[in-house]
């Protein structure tokens, strides 16, 4: 099995998917997740996923991300096809190309803010580049945090914490699912800052699964997802826009 | 609520195995020991009652003296035997006469091993009521060189009547023409012991004493009951012989024989209570972490109403039924392994043959009892704090770790330390009869003391054994560390399990090492000689005096000097007196006078030790009365006190060999050593004189010939082959600590389900994850061992100094085992790691990050 097959969609892409479905269960049971999705992330973008709850939203990112196997389909992140891959090079995947931003529970809790921070560098044995890390910690503004463990940190500065982490081994992609859908309106828009800031300063492609329209209207572009299917693709999008599209289907 | 609980029963139960492992192992192995020991003791009841079924009246001497093989008796003259005869009805009497032999195979070597049951030879009585044997084949012993075998000895050796069989007893090897073959009742062997009969004189020559018989056994006439002949036989004997019923007789050989199963079946007890007791760690640290696990869902049953009492009670309950079951099952699995082990046993002559397994129901209920009640007792402090959570904890976050460092539990452990050192201290300096008990509390003491303590020293424990571990593999070590500290109460319970057999263990390692070295340095400063024989055989088999002469004879020896032991009461107890010949055995063993002339030794005076004569407060000139158990009452005078670094087996009593041989009959002459002083001591020397030396040995089966090297060597693998069964006993606790390891990692790694799915998602690989288990695991088990190993070694030590007036004077530490026991747990702890690391590496990513 060849574990890289080159893309037609070319660099241009950090990731995409080729006609993927995904069912989950099997019979009467049987759930269509995602049903002939063909979706392309683009480098240096911030993309937001938007659908109603139980749309595939989580699933689509899980399954672009590597952690989840799809039925049917390809998927790319780069030119590697991660059909082709064992679970070593996924994991290996994981933590050199692709950085994750979950909702809740992104830290470990043993480990301080740094070590946290580092932790898929010191997973892979690699030294972090200082300077880089310093940026990143200056720009969350953790500064006098950054011994502290998980529990003594705020629900905000964990997600700044997680966001960091992300950005720090200066993956291809990342994956946030709904990183501000515990939080504040004011912490939650202090880490959408900090995403953007990532995006329009150092490059960095970002994927988001939201339900929340101001979030999205940080992103460079909208996809939305009803059963599976992708419904909507809305360019710079604003609060306002992102609603009225909401509305015309009904989430 | 019941239902709750059985809910709880059953979505627990995986969790719940380990608890039912440890306390299964600990019941089996109670179980099964007193159902063994009990079954070994009925079966030799039966073998007594059949060898003795004959027997009405035994007519035996009322001197009695206890020796370390159980109380023994001076022999019956044979002028008792006709006054017994004419003693209205008896029908039949006989002097019976009994001793150890060895029955030889064509090549010369013993047919039954030292380690193999008795081998006797009897008398042949020829009156029919008293003879339980009955011929197979040929006729009954007649001539001084007939010899009749048991059915098994005859099919060991391939003896047939007509054969000659060679026998080894103090005359050295003596040939007998086999005349018969014969069966005792309808056994093979004489209740288990292999035997050989001959005509009484020969035996007598052979074993005993010309005119003597152990006992006599007296039939009655039938309309007789035992009490009244043994009445009217008591009227008509002279003194210093008694007569009593054979039923008396019997029990009384049960006992005595019960004692011994008795002192063995206390020794197993004490090992499977410490398997238990490590058990109620086990048990302990699951229903800990099963709390701590569902404390939301417990809060829950609180914040809908159900009491603190209800809550205690499902857990108590669960925790019931738990040990409950796996106490029934433990029972049956005690009661199989007995039946294995009885069998095992009967092959090798240490039970009787075709008796059946005795399940004393005190035993089962006692065991029964105990592992239920243990695991209610582990589970009662859990389940107190599952039901001091609150309603409220519901809604908050679980994972509430409550750290284990109060000064209340620091005060708590001192205070318990401090008690447990004090009876360790007085069990071992106090002159108490119970001291061996106040040892063992004190033991227990400390341990519990360390445990109670262990929560506040876990975490910087964890901390130090961690960081090699985070400089060697950064990341995983690191997080191994953290996860090792992040739970001390935990971590502490777990190691401490193995804390306590580890303890043991390096409590017995110290101290066998201390009295190795002690023998070893013994021997050093007071053996001058250069050759030793030994025989692990006693009385008549052992090695005839005769063949010290012959080794004085072989060319290059200086001299040979044996030393014997007899029995003899003095005061009211039974002592070893040892016989040498003070001028020989003074040239190859250094003895010092303290007082008086230990090299002047000669009849009609003894020499006590120094330590003996300052016990006893005794000087020169003192008289000391013995009651011999062969050659009667005597008192000697004492002319020596002496003083020797030789490790003299028994209190230090000396007489000469000379006076030796006026008091034993010459069936008993015989030396248990032999020590030989070369005339050229140089190692030329030395392996010079061995063929010579080798020649004379050759020619006495069961004698060892060996040089001071290979006999320090022997004489250190004794100790060691104590040891090896002392470790064996001790696997158990070890194996029980060791699944406590595999549980509490289990139990971890199911309690941080998300937080591995976190890292697995970030980038670990499996092999990664895998690493933090094993050196979290690694790094519970070094804790557990090296707390362990001290306080062993302090315990050794501290019993070491105890016994410097026993001759244990050096103390030793034996490194090198020491660090096979922490490599061992290392390993152990990759080993208990193994399938916890295999179900965290394969937690599928996804479920875990996305578990509540
Ligand atoms: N492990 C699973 N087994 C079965 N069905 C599943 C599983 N995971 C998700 N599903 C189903 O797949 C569909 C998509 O789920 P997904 O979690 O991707 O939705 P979502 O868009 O992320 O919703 P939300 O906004 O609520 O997070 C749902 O119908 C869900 O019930
Ligand atoms: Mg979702």
């Amino acid at each position: 099995m060849t574990t890289t097959t080159s893309s037609p969609a070319g660099t241009s892409t950090a990731a995409h998917t080729e006609s993927v479905t995904k069912v989950y269960g099997a019979g009467d049971t049987l759930v269509t997740a995602l049903d002939n999705v063909s979706v392309s992330f683009e480098r240096s973008k911030f993309t937001a996923i938007m659908g109603p709850s139980g749309s595939g939203k989580s699933t689509l990112m899980h399954c672009v991300a590597g952690l989840d196997t799809i039925n049917t389909g390809r998927i790319f992140i780069g030119d590697v096809d991660l059909s082709g891959l064992n679970d070593k090079q996924l994991t290996r995947m994981r933590r050199d190309t692709i950085g994750f931003v979950f909702q809740a529970f992104n830290l470990v809790p043993t480990l301080t803010a740094l070590e946290n921070i580092t932790l898929p560098m010191d997973l892979a044995g690699r030294t972090p580049d200082q300077e880089w890390l310093d940026t990143i910690v200056a720009t969350v503004g953790l500064g006098d945090r950054l011994s502290h463990r998980p529990s003594e940190l705020s629900g905000g500065q964990q997600q700044r914490v997680a966001v960091a982490r992300a950005l720090a081994s200066q993956p291809a992609i990342i994956f946030a699912d709904e990183p501000t859908g515990n939080l504040d309106s004011r912490s939650g828009s202090e880490i959408l800052e900090f995403m953007r800031t990532a995006v329009d300063k150092f490059a960095q492609t970002i994927v988001m699964v939201t339900h929340d329209p101001l979030a999205a209207s940080y992103a460079d572009r909208v996809v939305f997802l009803v059963d599976g299917k992708v419904v909507d693709d809305l360019q710079s999008p604003t609060t306002d826009s992102v609603i009225d599209r909401m509305k015309s289907f009904g989430a | 609520m019941l239902k709750v609980t059985l809910r709880g029963l059953m979505a627990h139960k995986v969790r719940l195995i380990a608890t039912a492992v440890s306390v299964l192992l600990g019941v089996a192995f109670m179980s099964g020991t007193q159902v063994l020991t009990s079954s070994v003791s009925a079966s030799f009841d039966k073998v007594f009652a059949d060898v003795y079924a004959s027997i009405d009246v035994v007519v035996r001497s009322t001197n009695e003296v206890d020796t370390p093989f159980g109380p023994e008796r001076t022999r019956i003259s044979e002028s008792v035997l006709p006054t017994v005869i004419g003693v209205p009805g008896v029908e039949a009497a006989e002097g019976q006469v009994v001793g150890q032999i060895k029955v030889l195979d064509k090549d010369n070597q013993p047919l039954v091993t030292a380690q193999g049951p008795p081998n006797f030879g009897l008398n042949w009585l020829d009156s029919p009521s008293l003879n339980g044997w009955t011929l197979v084949n040929g006729a009954p012993p007649v001539a001084a060189n007939d010899i009749v075998l048991d059915v098994k000895t005859a099919d060991q050796g391939n003896y047939a009547v007509g054969d000659t069989v060679n026998v080894s007893a103090t005359k050295g090897v003596q040939s007998f023409k086999v005349v018969g073959v014969a069966k005792f009742g309808k056994l093979e062997t004489w209740g288990g012991a292999q035997a050989a009969l001959f005509a009484t004189p020969t035996i007598q020559t052979l074993v005993g004493e010309p005119g003597t018989y152990d006992w006599i056994s007296v039939a009655g006439q039938n309309n007789v009951s035992q009490t009244q002949l043994s009445e009217a036989i008591s009227k008509a004997i002279p003194s210093g012989t008694e007569a009593i019923t054979g039923a008396e007789f019997t029990e009384e050989s049960q006992s005595a024989f019960q004692k011994i199963i008795g002192i063995f079946s206390t020794f197993l007890l004490v090992f499977a209570l410490i398997a238990l007791f490590v058990g109620s760690f086990i048990i302990y640290n699951t229903f800990s972490i099963i709390v701590a696990q569902r404390t939301k869902e417990l809060a829950l049953l609180r914040a809908l109403g159900a009491s603190r009492g209800q809550v205690l009670r499902s857990i108590v309950l669960e925790a019931f039924f738990v040990g409950l079951t796996a106490s029934i099952v433990g029972v049956g699995c005690g009661v199989l392994l007995a039946i294995g082990l009885n069998k095992l046993m009967q092959s090798i002559g240490f039970s009787g043959p075709d008796t059946p397994i005795v399940i004393p129901p005190v035993a089962v209920l006692v065991s029964l009892l105990v592992g239920t009640i243990i695991t209610l007792v582990s589970a009662l402090f859990p389940a107190r704090r599952a039901a001091t959570v609150p309603p409220i904890a519901a809604m908050r976050d679980v994972a509430v770790d409550r750290t284990g460092a109060s000064r209340l539990r620091v005060a708590f452990g001192l205070i318990l330390l401090a008690l447990g050192a004090f009876m360790l201290w007085f069990g071992l300096n106090g002159n108490s009869d119970s001291g061996l008990q106040i040892i063992g509390g004190g033991a227990f003491f400390v341990f519990i003391a360390l445990t109670v303590i262990g929560p506040v020293i876990a975490t910087p424990f964890a901390s130090a054994l961690g960081w090699p571990l985070q400089k060697a593999s950064r990341i995983t070590g690191r997080l191994a560390r953290e996860n090792a500290m992040r739970n001390p109460r935990r971590t502490s319970t777990t190691a401490s399990a193995l804390m306590i057999g580890i303890g043991l263990v390096g409590f017995i390692a110290v101290t066998a090492q201390s009295v190795k070295a002690s023998t070893v340095d013994a021997i050093n400063q007071s053996v001058t000689g250069q050759y030793v024989v030994t025989t692990e055989s006693f009385g008549s088999t052992a090695l005839p005096q005769s063949m010290a002469t012959d080794l004085d004879n072989v060319a290059g020896v200086r001299v040979a000097a044996g030393i014997s032991a007899t029995f003899a009461n003095v005061g009211n107890s039974g002592k070893v007196i040892l016989a040498v010949d003070p001028d020989a055995i003074s040239q190859v063993i250094e003895f010092n006078d303290v007082e008086g002339s230990f090299v002047s030794l000669g009849v009609g005076q003894i020499a006590a030790s120094e330590k003996l004569a300052k016990d006893k407060n005794l000087k020169v000139g003192d008289p000391v009365q013995l009651v011999f158990l062969q050659g009667g009452a005597t008192t000697l005078t004492l002319t020596s006190i002496y003083k020797t670094e030789f490790p003299i087996q028994g209190p230090g009593w000396i007489i000469s060999t000379d006076q030796f041989n006026t008091l034993v009959p010459p069936s008993q002459q015989t030396y248990s050593a032999i020590y030989i002083k070369l005339d050229d001591t140089s190692s030329a020397g030395v392996d010079a004189a061995l063929p010579g030396l080798k020649a004379v040995t050759d020619a006495v089966p069961g004698a060892k010939l060996q040089n001071l090297n290979e006999y320090k060597k022997s004489q250190t693998d004794q100790v060691n082959q104590f040891l090896q069964i002392v470790y064996v006993l001790l696997a158990l606790a070890l194996i029980i600590a060791i699944v406590g390891v595999v549980n509490t990692l289990l139990l971890s790694v199911y309690e941080r389900t998300r937080e591995l799915g976190l890292l697995r998602a970030v980038g670990m690989s499996r092999r990664q994850v895998r690493s933090t288990i094993r050196l979290e695991s690694v790094i519970i088990s070094l804790m557990g061992t090296l707390i362990g190993l001290v306080i062993g070694i302090i315990f050794g030590w501290a019993l070491v100094t105890a016994l410097v007036d026993e001759g244990i004077t050096s103390f030793a530490i034996p490194w090198s085992q020491l660090v096979i026991i922490v490599i061992i747990a290392i390993l152990a702890g990759v080993g208990a790691a193994l399938y916890p690391a295999r179900r965290a590496a394969r937690l599928d990513v996804l479920r875990a990050i996305s578990s509540d």
